[in-house]
């Protein structure tokens, strides 16, 4: 039991600092820090521009895609760097239990996600205010985290296509760019087409979103829980996704040796 | 016949890096889904009450692309060198490096203009966007000083990027920026007074400006000099960059990965 | 081949320092600094072939990178036919052509067609020659029929023959040749030496390092060998061999030698050096140098009694026995 918790936490921890580019300082600060304030500020002016919705609207938005773009774009990298790198075949002659060595990968980025988080709620608090009932704090930091884990799967399940398929990055780049238009945090999704709406159901963040905008306007903690409990569905949904096709390509590998280093 | 020379090596390298791009289908899916992308969000956010709107939502996206595939371009292709050990080799050749960099930015706003096409294209197709431009030799013209100027501004960011090993961390700050301060989908005068003075400097604000009022008649020559002028300027100082970034490549040995 | 008007050497390298810092962590930074080169002279001359040989990280590559332009020296001058490498870089690189071992360096998705013309418009090479020139250089390094695949489906051998069809296109003065056939199979290490003793033969000067002795014994005319950031010692592979050649080298074929036994034979009196090679199963090879005179054979014998011995020769010294004398350090681990 205690060895699959170290497998979990410090393998975890040094599978972040291996394969997740953006820990130097400038990629860290770059990336993570300013880049969504920058993105922030920019739908904040877009929403004033046309006038749909308040700034709150935006800033909540964009708080949750700031926070969770470093755990879809990590949980990428966790898992199609090891191909990068060429350490995937030492990798899986491991003999231990694939879904603790994957699984304790995604723990990082909910601390990472947390960061972000407070960080940018901080600096949309100091540009252009923000409004969050304290009664809303428990809330959010369990949307958060609900979203920092389902974001983190949703990305492992773009790695593990990236062990087969080249140019991964941009595939989560593209994947992150469709949770802008999708997921409910930028455009309202009752203006979205019915068949969008619905692919926006089974994406990560979208309830993760209900669940902020539903604190934010100090509803019952019961709800909130409810899109919580959503969004942990979805998690569940992209991490059995993820295990069935690492499983599958590592079968598939010593099958047709497929994964040796490009 | 020194010109000459720099000349056909812009000719090759453009061919070079295009052939490059071209040959990477997932890089020119992301090209063209972004701005599409974009497009799509803006237009659900005006919504079918300002249908007025829709084209000059349109050409803003479509300039937010070229920006982006500027940006990851020239960023990208540095960067790319670098893993694929390419930069080395580039180096050690007598052609002077500012050239093989101008002949990336060049490529990459070439390949650019592709998002500007399809966001174009597909608020026709999909949001049944009249394409009522009021001139389109203008508005052509002005599309492509906005989208030179943007590939000067990308060559000043490229020269950077040779001796920073994480190129990528400035590339992906600089998208959101740069389309909000360029006057790209939202007018710069929503932006508070302590932002303005940062437009003026960008050569992308007047080109963007430039592409905005070839739609709706404004005034489109003098915005298109101020993106010439600046763009101009963008392009020495990418030079004297280098001049410095390649000696400090040399000391530092940041050329090679490892 | 142009520069008729300078007589001097084709490469001048003076009291060569360089010095890399890096710094770790970022709460708490820390400047480490390595010192590469510690002051590294000598002189090639025109039309020779020199070998720089030495361990991994001794400092050959920094050496060829402050030739080549690549990276600046924090110390000493270095010339190649007359420019100075750090004043004056692109004349350098005018006349030089680099060639490195590995599979990178190369425009994966273009064609080797388009790597090539890409790079000779690079160099500078006439437009009207450079389609007969990358055609012979082609056929010289035997990829003529191949050039229209994209290079990402080149072998490493074809790669290494890309790499140097590269190195030659604008028929360099200096070539630098870096490690060249690492990770390249026999029969293609055998054709780029030949390759390689047919542009020495042409004029061309050429600078190679390289971890096969046999490639350097073959190859150049003279040999420096770097190590800990200094030459330990430069002269032709011969006068190397015969640096080592007065002593007696005794090889035996025994099973189940360990560390032990090495270490006694070390010990025995005359011994210079001696080291244990793994054989098939649990066999190995293990090799004695050691001075003239003396009954080696009976003393080495004596100290393996307690061993199945298989095989035991003697042998003429070869330049790998000059270059571990050199470098020293016969670690005497059983080495895998």
């Amino acid at each position: 039991m205690l060895r699959t918790l170290r497998l979990a936490g410090v393998g975890g921890i040094l599978a972040y600092r291996a394969l997740f580019n953006w820990t130097s300082p400038s990629l860290f600060v770059g990336s993570l820090l300013a880049a969504p304030v920058f993105q922030l500020l920019f739908f904040v002016y877009l929403g004033r521009e046309i006038g749909v919705a308040d700034d709150n609207f935006y800033v909540l938005g964009n708080v949750l895609l700031a926070a969770t773009g470093a755990c879809v774009t990590g949980g990428t990298m966790a898992i199609a760097n090891e191909r990068r790198y060429g350490t995937l075949g030492p990798l899986l002659l491991s003999p231990r239990s694939r879904v603790v060595m994957w699984g304790g990968r995604a723990l990082p980025y909910i601390g990472n996600a947390l960061l972000v988080m407070t960080f940018t709620l901080l600096c949309a608090a100091a540009t252009v205010g923000l409004r969050m009932p304290m009664s809303g704090m428990p809330g959010l930091l369990l949307a958060l985290t609900a979203a920092s884990l389902s974001g983190t799967a949703f990305g492992m399940v773009i790695g593990s296509v990236g062990l087969r398929a080249k140019n991964t990055m941009v595939m989560a780049n593209i994947a992150y760019t469709m949770l802008i238009l999708l997921t409910g945090t930028i455009v309202s999704r009752d203006t979205l087409p019915a068949w969008m709406s619905a692919i926006g159901s089974v994406l990560p963040l979208t309830h993760a979103t209900q669940a902020v905008r539903a604190c934010s306007s100090g509803a019952d903690l019961a709800v909130v829980l409810g899109h919580v409990g959503e969004e942990l569905a979805v998690c569940l949904l992209y991490t059995l996704m993820a295990a069935a096709l690492l499983k599958y390509f590592e079968w598939m590998s010593r099958k047709g040796a497929s994964l040796d280093a490009i | 016949m020194r010109w000459r020379w720099l000349v056909r090596v812009v000719h090759r390298g453009v061919r070079a890096q295009f052939l490059t791009m071209s040959r990477a289908r997932l890089l020119i899916v992301f090209n063209v889904l972004t701005p599409v992308v974009y497009a799509t969000i803006a237009m659900y956010l005006y919504g079918a009450d300002q249908p007025g709107k829709l084209l000059q939502v349109s050409v803003g996206a479509g300039l937010m692309g070229v920006w982006t595939s500027v940006l990851f371009g020239s960023g990208g292709a540095v960067q790319n060198k670098r893993w694929a050990g390419l930069l080395e080799p580039l180096i050690s050749t007598p052609a002077p490096f500012w050239v093989i960099l101008f002949s990336i930015s060049l490529a990459t706003s070439i390949v650019g203009m592709y998002a500007m096409i399809a966001t174009v294209f597909w608020g026709a197709v999909f949001f049944g966007m009249p394409l009522a431009f009021p001139s389109p030799v203008l508005f052509l013209t002005a599309t492509g000083v906005c989208v030179l100027s943007m590939g000067m501004m990308g060559m000043l960011l490229a020269s950077t990027f040779v001796f920073m090993r994480n190129a990528n961390a400035l590339a992906n700050t600089l998208d959101h920026p740069i389309w909000l301060l360029s006057g790209m989908l939202v007018p710069i005068a929503t932006l508070p007074g302590w932002m303005q003075p940062l437009t003026w400097v960008l050569p992308t604000t007047w080109g963007a400006a430039a592409v905005h009022n070839s739609l709706d008649g404004g005034p489109v020559l003098w915005p298109m000099l101020g993106a010439i002028v600046l763009g101009a300027v963008y392009l020495t100082l990418a030079l004297l960059a280098l001049r410095r970034v390649e000696q400090l490549a040399r000391r530092q040995a940041t050329l090679a990965l490892a | 081949m142009g520069e008729h008007d300078f007589r001097g050497p084709a490469i001048e390298a003076d009291d060569l320092v360089r010095s890399y810092r890096s710094r770790s962590g970022w709460l708490k930074p820390k400047t480490n600094v390595i010192e590469a080169l510690k002051g590294v002279s000598f002189t090639v001359e025109r039309g020779e072939l020199f070998g720089l040989l030495g361990p991994n990280g001794a400092g050959k590559t920094t050496t060829i990178k402050i030739l080549n332009t690549l990276l600046l020296p924090t110390g000493g001058t270095a010339r190649v036919f007359g420019h100075d490498v750090t004043k004056d870089p692109t004349e350098v690189r005018r006349r030089i052509g680099y060639v490195f071992g590995g599979d990178k360096g190369l425009y994966d998705r273009l064609t080797a067609l388009d790597n090539l013309l890409y790079f000779a418009e690079l160099y500078g090479v006439d437009p009207a020659e450079q389609r007969t020139r990358i055609h012979e250089l082609l056929e010289l390094v035997g990829l003529s029929g191949r050039e229209r695949e994209r290079v990402e489906g080149y072998s490493r051998g074809m790669r290494q023959r890309l790499h140097i069809a590269r190195g030659l296109l604008h028929k360099p003065d200096v070539l630098f040749l870096d490690e060249p056939s690492i990770g390249v199979d026999p029969v293609a290490a055998r054709a780029l030496r030949v390759t390689v003793a047919g542009l020495s033969a042409q004029g061309v000067t050429i600078l190679l390092t390289t971890h096969y002795m046999a490639e350097a014994d073959e190859l150049c005319d003279r040999i420096a060998v770097i190590a800990d950031g200094r030459i330990q010692t430069m002269d032709t592979p011969e006068a190397l061999k015969a640096s080592v050649a007065a002593d007696t080298v005794i090889e035996v074929e025994v099973a189940e030698a360990t560390d032990d036994h090495v270490s006694a034979l070390r010990a025995l009196p005359g011994v210079l050096w001696a080291g244990a090679e793994k054989g098939e199963g649990r066999t190995s090879v293990l090799t004695v140098r050691a001075k003239p005179g003396g009954d080696l054979y009976s003393a080495v014998l004596g100290v393996l009694g307690d061993l199945h011995i298989i095989r035991v020769s003697g042998r003429e010294p070869s330049l790998e026995d000059a270059y571990v004398a050199i470098v020293g350090n016969g670690s005497g681990q059983v080495r895998a």
